[in-house]
């Protein structure tokens, strides 16, 4: 294990290199490794596999990759540290279990972060979201001033209590991995160990979804298409098809962001449609819970 | 005596609920040694780390004795459920009870026998019980358990006498083991004493006495800003949050690049403290500067730490700069229309309607006031601006003083910036009051149409809840007029505002408002004479006379009075009006007809007239008054009929036979009552 680490410290790990570690790493643990979803979300909580996935009582152990689009925080690839798509590493497992603590300090050793050289903090961050009808108690972790990870007992999804309690941790891999790589600009990131950098991959794609969610959107369409698919998840839901229901909400949530980095959506708007995807959730996360039986 | 010690081991419980878990214990546990007749000596110690909530009394009675104590039962005649409940309430048999009669009647008794009990037992049947009853204020529930927690707890350790005190604990078992590594829980140790616990952590460096953590922090604090020859800021809730955060504090110097000092520094402030936990520090001149404090949980060895931090501070304020240049060259004026787009709250508009109607108030303000018109209207027009910028988006505690900067940037009149700056102050109760005219004007106008707003769509705060904050608000409003020497009319405002609400077509019951939202701010005002420390007599008739026009008023007399109340002129003012209204205010039958105009020439002696004279000389002397009256003085004035009063009721007999001369008499009394009373409603002062 000491001279494991040793190696790690002389070559940091690529960023695909940090995904497959933590894969492995977790897998180890039971954990099901999955793909990411389908669909444009705003953070891996919104995987079914975690929303749906944490209602009930039936024991569940997943890792996996999300790509996470957050439209309001592009910045044209022109910030070291913002970017309106980034990649979240997620785990969640039910019953929390009572050695989680260590389990992810392990977790971040593998990938070269050693708690007793580093400054490792469970700094109080009490979550919630009100598009899922979800909230829990945890913390952000800190390493050496820096969040890195966010660590939340589940308490409440699509408005039920749950149990047993879910645990989840999300990895901002970006962060993490400018950490490892002791890099200030996201942009400088290492991808692989041929040389790709993260600028390589995504810079044009920050560049223009940022110009697209700030400028070229249509949100007249766009207005139109979240009624749409409200209806259609209105309908799903009523015929009982909780997955599908599930997907249009996702979808809404998505085009939600998207009006709002285009500075459309008033206050009292805002509260809103919160409330519309937030009424969707709650009754799909009820049929999906009823069909579990 | 025998030692008791306690530890919780949990996952990291955030600042906040550990201080009001070890408050929370600390009452509990001490009540419960009252209840109980449990003796300690020396103190009753309530310790926390992030991990470990810790309980030690050093001496604690190993065993309590109880003398004997005759209990008395249910009556005779009530049914025999009543008994039955008695006997299994103190675990006795039906032969254990006898009769006895008392005045009262019959009852049934149960002699309970001196009794010696221990208190690890009486402990250890209990604790579950006083653990229960920690209210947090927000709590957890974790895996398959059923226990709130406020994160989860992972062992108890308990220790009695050196022995190890078996209690259960929802699904947790007492024991003497504990974590000795709060990181991975791999590690545990035994401990049969705290004495053992805390020297075992304080070779690890740890500090278990959070008092203890704290001094340490503050001292290598004060040693390094000693030789860096920097000021820090230790009297601040910063340096409490820290120490519940850390276990073996270790202090880094460090510093940012110093071109971010060109920021304003509220932002640099921010993020260094409530954003990273550092402190920030200043120089001989109290200017910030680029060197910040971090308290680490651990020791750089490898300089890792004070790296990693470092560069946070580069990302965040690198970002700050970014917004900062950003938003402020976004022309305030060419923006104010987009505050349209903004809500203020359902059924009062949006922040543009806010404003027009700020603006207005301002208007009228500023003729009584007799400052600028045309520079407090663009300051109420811009004052709202920087609530869509992405610097209050990013810190919304800089409102307004962002909108400030960004004045001040774009070259407006320092007023205008100030007013800007300052309109959300004050913040209540204890917060700074502005002090400069347009500041004062722009926070009363926002703060006035706030109140009358959320009174027309009838949110008014009820007697728990006060969702919108109103009652700061009116507190506040409160503090800017008499901390401001203010003589504003309210009344007349608050009908302006309602009128300007209608103008927007917000139609509002204004009469409804002007008498509710009176009665609200006059509240406040009392609360905030209480705060002066004033007689609660003196608060409760101080509105009486009077309405929200005359605030200045009504706290500047209640002051007066409370301040002189206990000296000589004072109770010879209470004792004054305190005689003369007891016989006026008998005389029921005539009362309504005595309308305090006496006629001198039924005057029968020299005391009637001279009492007549003196009454004369205090009207004219409040008549005179300017309205910079001295409170002080007027009570002096008042006080001068001692000498006329006393002699009049030592030799004058008001009820006299003659109906005509009694009347004239209660005329003369009712003359000096209502003098007494313009000043002030003495009647329910206690003299």
């Amino acid at each position: 294990m000491v001279s494991k680490k040793k190696k790690i410290k002389k070559k940091p790990l690529s960023f695909q290199d940090t995904i497959l570690t933590l894969q492995k790493y977790w897998s180890k643990q039971g954990c099901i490794l999955l793909q990411p979803y389908d669909l444009e979300v705003g953070a891996g909580t919104f995987h079914p596999a975690t929303t749906l996935r944490s209602l009930g009582d039936q024991p569940w152990k997943t890792a996996y990759v999300q790509p996470s689009r957050r439209p309001t925080d592009g910045r044209y690839g022109d910030n070291p540290n913002r970017l309106q798509h980034y990649y979240q590493f997620q785990v969640l497992i039910k019953p929390s279990p009572s050695n989680i603590k260590k389990l992810y300090l392990n977790s971040i050793a593998v990938i070269g972060i050693d708690h007793n050289e580093n400054d490792i903090r469970f700094v109080e961050d009490d979550w919630e979201s009100p598009t899922l009808g979800a909230a829990g108690l945890g913390w952000e972790v800190w390493c050496n001033g820096m969040e890195i990870t966010q660590f939340t007992y589940f308490q409440q999804m699509a408005g039920m209590e749950c149990k047993p309690i879910s645990v989840e941790i999300t990895y901002g891999l970006e962060r993490l991995c400018m950490f490892i790589q002791n890099k200030k600009n996201v942009f400088d990131l290492i991808w692989n160990n041929d040389g790709v950098s993260y600028k390589d991959v995504f810079h044009q794609s920050e560049k223009e979804f940022s110009a697209y969610n700030f400028e070229h959107a249509n949100t007249d369409n766009l207005y139109k298409i979240f009624n749409m698919i409200e209806e259609e998840a209105k309908s799903l839901i009523e015929k009982k098809i909780s997955l599908p229901a599930y997907d249009q909400c996702l979808k809404a949530s998505h085009i939600f962001n998207i009006l709002d980095a285009r500075g459309v959506i008033s206050v009292a708007q805002r509260a809103e449609y919160i409330s519309k995807i937030r009424d969707l959730t709650k009754a799909i996360g009820k049929i999906w819970l009823e069909s579990q039986k | 005596m025998s030692e008791f010690f306690l530890e919780l081991f949990s996952e990291e419980i955030p600042s906040k609920l550990q201080s009001n878990a070890r408050k929370n214990l600390y009452e509990n546990l001490k009540k419960f040694f009252e209840e109980h007749e449990i003796l300690i000596k020396g103190k009753l110690n309530v310790f926390s780390t992030p991990n470990r909530l810790v309980v030690y009394v050093d001496k604690i009675t190993k065993q309590i004795s109880r003398k004997p104590k005759e209990i008395r039962g249910p009556s005779i005649q009530s049914p025999a459920q009543a008994l039955d409940g008695f006997l299994r309430s103190n675990d006795i048999k039906k032969t254990q009870v006898y009769e006895k009669k008392t005045e009262k009647g019959e009852f049934y008794y149960y002699r309970k026998p001196s009794q010696k009990i221990s208190t690890a037992n009486l402990l250890s049947k209990n604790l579950p019980n006083i653990l229960s009853k920690i209210t947090w204020n927000k709590s957890m529930k974790w895996g398959n358990h059923n226990l709130f927690w406020g994160r989860p707890l992972k062992s108890i350790l308990c220790i009695f006498d050196g022995k190890k005190l078996d209690f259960n604990f929802n699904h947790l078992k007492s024991s003497n083991i504990t974590f000795i590594d709060k990181e991975l829980e791999e590690k545990t140790k035994i401990f049969n004493s705290f004495k053992s616990y805390n020297s075992y952590f304080k070779s690890l460096g740890i500090f278990i006495d959070q008092e203890k953590r704290k001094s340490f922090i503050s001292n290598e604090i004060i040693k390094l800003s000693k030789s860096k020859k920097i000021k820090i800021n230790l009297k601040n809730n910063l340096l409490d949050e820290i120490t519940n955060i850390v276990e073996k504090p270790k202090i880094l110097f460090c510093d940012f690049d110093k071109k971010y000092l060109t920021i304003p520094k509220e932002i640099l402030i921010i993020t260094m403290q409530s954003h990273q936990k550092y402190f920030p520090t200043f120089d001989n001149k109290d200017n910030l500067t680029n060197n910040f404090i971090v308290i680490a949980d651990k020791k750089d060895s490898k300089g890792l730490i004070k790296l990693g931090n470092e560069r946070v501070i580069e990302a965040r304020l690198n970002d700050a700069e970014f917004f900062w240049n950003k938003n402020r060259s976004q022309n305030l004026v060419k923006q104010v229309s987009n505050l349209k787009n903004v809500n203020y709250f359902k059924g009062l508009g949006t922040y543009f309607d806010k404003v027009q109607r700020i603006r207005k108030l301002c208007g009228i303000i500023s003729d009584e006031m007799l400052i600028s018109k045309e520079k407090i209207e663009i300051a109420s027009s811009i004052c709202k601006v920087d609530l869509m910028s992405d610097m209050v988006g990013e810190f919304p505690e800089l409102q307004g003083i962002m909108g400030g900067y960004f004045a001040e940037a774009q070259g407006f009149d320092k007023e205008i910036g100030l007013a800007v700056s300052e309109h959300y102050l004050p913040i209540g109760m204890d917060s700074l009051v502005p002090k400069k005219p347009y500041s004062v004007a722009l926070s009363l106008s926002d703060k006035l149409d706030s109140l009358v707003g959320f009174f027309g769509i009838n949110l008014k705060p009820s007697s728990s809840k006060d969702p919108y904050a109103l009652r700061r608000m009116a507190i506040s409003l409160v503090r800017l007029i008499v901390e401001n020497n203010n003589t504003l009319k309210l009344r007349d405002l608050i009908n302006y505002s309602c009128m300007l609400y209608k103008d927007q077509s917000f139609e509002f019951d204004t009469k409804l408002i002007q008498k509710d939202l009176s009665e609200f701010i006059l509240e406040r005002l009392k609360n905030y004479l209480r705060e002066k420390n004033v007689r609660n007599d003196i608060i409760e008739s101080s509105t009486n006379i009077f309405n929200i026009d005359d605030i200045l008023k009504i706290f500047k007399k209640s002051l007066a009075l409370n301040r002189n109340i206990k000296k000589d002129f004072g109770k010879d003012v209470i004792s004054i009006y305190k005689r003369s209204s007891k016989i006026l205010y008998n005389e029921k039958e005539n009362l309504s007809e005595i309308i305090g105009s006496a006629d001198p020439g039924l005057f029968k002696n020299d005391f009637e007239k001279n009492l007549y004279k003196r009454i004369h000389e205090i009207r004219k002397y409040f008549s005179n008054i300017s309205k910079f009256e001295n409170y002080d003085e007027s009570l002096k004035k008042l006080s001068l009929a001692k000498n006329e009063i006393d002699a009049f009721f030592d030799n004058v007999i008001v009820n006299d036979i003659d109906p005509v001369i009694k009347k004239n008499r209660l005329e003369l009394l009712k003359m000096l009552c209502k003098s007494f009373e313009n000043y002030f409603n003495f009647s329910k002062i206690e003299g």
